[in-house]
Order: structure tokens, then C-alpha cells, then sequence
């Protein structure tokens, strides 16, 4: 009974939460940083192995489950590795910078921060079967890519923030050390992206 | 003071002095003035910014970047 209490809890928070991060941010991340639980990382590993399943159909385009096993399984355990890179480097150089938070706080925050690049992800999967590249150079072809750009970019922001805020809330650090532990993560991330397009496992890095 | 407004007041007091303050010298006050507007609602905000940022993308390629949207499509 106390284990399903505390899932229903954590799937009420999840809601909650969603809702926050999208209207209230600043107030969600204080929240899921002070009181968040780590069980509503299996919400968010939920709304991730949806959008897997979908792109593995994709992306393999036959159904075919080993096919299809294999697609989920590597995107998964890609995305999971890269999480896990995430918050390891994210944690251990914001502590050196002097951080002062809890593991809990950047494992959540992190996690939810997963929220807008599933959504990118799973948009643009669907736009993949709906309008597939390439883009012509006509009226409508521009305008299509302005309107992709447009909310590609204002979904990189809103990770931006969320990332921020992680840091902001998970390790209670101000604005100059965030810019320090940024500029130390990112070089090293964008390594790791070019290894996983190399693997060919993510084209884009699912950060 | 009540017991209930005596533990607000603490809660708050604790809210506001766990963060270190953020400090940009002479830029602090336009940095809040920023950020006033990235905490609660913030995507009118980003979709004005990112708008302004992809027509100045256009007119700086462009039809080429019907090439990058190419590129971000097949990017999942």
C-alpha cells in the first residue's frame, strides 16, 4: 500500500510539475529541487520509452521486432548513458566550483529538463512521416522552415532555462559559476555528441 | 504574531537566503528585469526572441536555410 501511495504521490508531483515547467518555471524547479521525488523519474523514463518506441518504428519503417528491439534498446541505452554523463559532470564540477546542493536535487532537475527535448524529438519524428525533407526554396518551403526554426529555437531556450535553474536550485550556485561549470560541461558534451553521430545512434544529441 | 504567520515568515526567510544573490555589478538590475520575465510565463518572451533570431538567420542565408531546417528534420 506505501509503495503505491508514494507512486500516486509521485504521479500527481510528475503533473504538477509538467504543468510548472512550462507556465512556472523559477517556482517548479524551487519546488522539485526542495521537495522532489526521485520516483517521478519514472514518469519522465515513461514519456521517454513512448517517444523511443515511436522513433524505433521510424526509423526502422517494417515491423519487425528484432528490428525494432534493437532500435529501442540503443536509444534508450544511449539516452540513459547520456543522462547519466550529464548529471555526473554537472554535479562533480559544480561541486568543485563550490556548489552546495544534493544529487537528488540535479538527478530531478536534469530529469525534467528531458521534457522539452522529448518534445523536440517527438515533433519532429512525427513531421518526419507527415512533411519529410528535404525543404524546397519555394514560398512554402521557407515558410515551413521558419516555423520549425522558430519553435526549435524556442525549445533550446526553454532547456536553457531549465538547465539553468537546475544548477540554480540543485546546487545553489549564482550566475558566474554556472557560466563556469557550462563552459567546462559543453566542450565536453559536444565531444560526446560527435561520438554518438559517429555510432550513429543520435544524429542530434539527446541532451 | 501567530504561529502559522511566524512559520511563513521563516519558510520565506529561508526561500530567499539558501541562494547565493546574483550579482553583475552595474548590469544587475537589467539582468532582474530579464530574468522578471523568464520566470513565470516565459514563452511569449522566447518566442519573440527566437523569432527575431531566425529572421535575422534569413536574411542573412537566406532560402539556404530551408538547408538547415533540412538538416534539423532528419536529426531525431
Amino acid at each position: 500500500m506505501k509503495i503505491i501511495e508514494l507512486l500516486v504521490g509521485a504521479c500527481i508531483s510528475f503533473g504538477r510539475n509538467i504543468i510548472g515547467i512550462v507556465f512556472r518555471p523559477y517556482e517548479s524547479y524551487r519546488r522539485i529541487a526542495d521537495h522532489g521525488s526521485l520516483i517521478e523519474l519514472i514518469y519522465i523514463g515513461f514519456v521517454l520509452a513512448f517517444y523511443f518506441g515511436l522513433a524505433s518504428l521510424v526509423h526502422t519503417s517494417q515491423f519487425r521486432p528484432f528490428l525494432l528491439t534493437k532500435e529501442f534498446v540503443l536509444l534508450a541505452g544511449g539516452a540513459f548513458f547520456t543522462y547519466i554523463l550529464v548529471v555526473g559532470l554537472v554535479w562533480n564540477i559544480g561541486v568543485l566550483a563550490g556548489g552546495k546542493g544534493t544529487l537528488r536535487a540535479v538527478l530531478l532537475g536534469w530529469g525534467y529538463t528531458l521534457i522539452p527535448t522529448v518534445f523536440w524529438f517527438l515533433v519532429t519524428s512525427l513531421l518526419y512521416v507527415i512533411l519529410p525533407p528535404p525543404r524546397t526554396t519555394s514560398v512554402a518551403g521557407v515558410s515551413f522552415s521558419v516555423l520549425f526554426l522558430v519553435f526549435s529555437t524556442v525549445l533550446f531556450f526553454w532547456k536553457v532555462i531549465l538547465a539553468y535553474l537546475t544548477m540554480r536550485f540543485g546546487l545553489r550556485l549564482d550566475l558566474g559559476r554556472i557560466v563556469i561549470v557550462t563552459l567546462i560541461t559543453v566542450p565536453i558534451l559536444v565531444f560526446y555528441s560527435m561520438l554518438m553521430y559517429r555510432w550513429g545512434i543520435f544524429r542530434v544529441p539527446f541532451l | 504574531m501567530t504561529d502559522s504567520v511566524y512559520k511563513k515568515f521563516v519558510q520565506r526567510w529561508e526561500d530567499v537566503m539558501e541562494l547565493p544573490p546574483t550579482s553583475l555589478g552595474p548590469l544587475t538590475p537589467l539582468y532582474k528585469t530579464l530574468t522578471r520575465r523568464l520566470k513565470v510565463m516565459p514563452f511569449p518572451s522566447l518566442v519573440i526572441v527566437s523569432l527575431l533570431c531566425v529572421i535575422g538567420v534569413y536574411m542573412l542565408f537566406g532560402s539556404a536555410i530551408t538547408l538547415l531546417a533540412s538538416l534539423l528534420q532528419r536529426g531525431f
